[in-house]
């Protein structure tokens, strides 16, 4: 499979890849920062999960870029109701992190 | 100067490999009770989930170094992990399959902690707890909700915890 050449589209085909094979998987913000222009800065993604555990925190990890997705990733996992809380709380996110600025993909109506 | 992120990171890395090898050595001897594996077991999770943790460079080391990090939470990102998507490319039926189970066991791993759950989840692999009027010993306890660990999903998430523990790289100097 070719890599794709952009990181817009490697964000893309990663999060549908995630919605194939999370079927709990409510909905992704891929976070924008200020870096989201240069090679080097990851795509970050959070994603609103109800089959992940609540622990009142968000964790980000971070993964090594691969052939497919030649970038690096970041991926923090919510449930439905943390998202709700950020909501409200949004001092709660990462820091530089915003839900506001973040670009937001629902689940598709076929998977 | 104190030491980098970078340094903290191959440091749990290394040492959740120490540990996961440990796990090895004491699950195959049949004569040591299940609580010492289950312990190392948890300190490999543990310790994996911060060396990734550290890649992600917005968090303050600080908070990082000295709160949990939940293995349930690592194993959900790295299942979807790009790393992940090419291990399973294909299969991705298998990979939804496993994962549910998986997500699971971890959360019982990570409950293994005196720390995390101690009112719902006393059963720890370390300290002794309190049933009623009993104190019941980690050594003498068979912890029946991980029996599932040697099962085909079980050894699933022992791969992924294996894979996790082999592929880390540590994070690029900011």
């Amino acid at each position: 499979m070719n890599a794709p050449r952009t990181k817009d589209a490697a964000a893309s085909r990663l999060i549908q890849w995630h919605f194939s094979v999370e079927p709990e998987l409510r909905e992704v913000y891929r976070i924008v920062l200020d870096d989201e222009g240069s090679q080097e800065g990851p795509i970050r993604l959070l994603e609103v999960n109800a089959a992940t555990v609540p622990t009142g925190s968000i964790e980000p990890f971070g993964f090594s870029p691969t052939e497919e997705i030649p970038f690096r990733t970041v991926i923090a996992e919510i449930t439905p109701e943390e998202l709700e809380s950020l909501q409200s709380h949004p001092e709660a996110l990462p820091e530089g992190w915003s839900l506001s600025r973040a670009e937001r993909f629902v689940r598709p109506k076929s998977s | 100067m104190p030491a980098s992120r970078e340094a903290w990171a191959v440091a749990f890395a290394t040492q959740s490999q120490s540990d996961w090898q440990v796990y090895g050595r004491l699950a195959a001897d049949p004569q040591i009770p299940a609580c010492h594996e289950l312990h190392y077991l948890q300190m490999a999770c543990e310790k994996i989930a911060k060396a990734y943790r550290c890649r992600d460079t917005t968090a303050n080391l600080d908070d990082l170094l000295t709160r949990h990090v939940g293995f349930a939470k690592f194993i959900g990102s790295f299942l979807v992990s790009p790393s992940m998507k090419e291990a399973y490319r294909g299969r991705d039926a298998q990979l939804r399959e496993g994962a549910k189970l998986a997500r699971a066991l971890a959360r019982e791993i990570e409950k293994l902690a005196p720390a995390v759950d101690r009112a719902g989840s006393p059963e720890n692999a370390e300290y002794p707890w309190e049933v009623g009027e009993k104190v019941i010993s980690p050594c003498e306890y068979s912890y029946p909700r991980l029996s599932l660990l040697m099962s085909a999903g079980g050894r699933t998430l022992l791969k992924l915890l294996a894979r996790a523990i082999q592929e880390f790289e540590p994070p690029s100097p900011a």
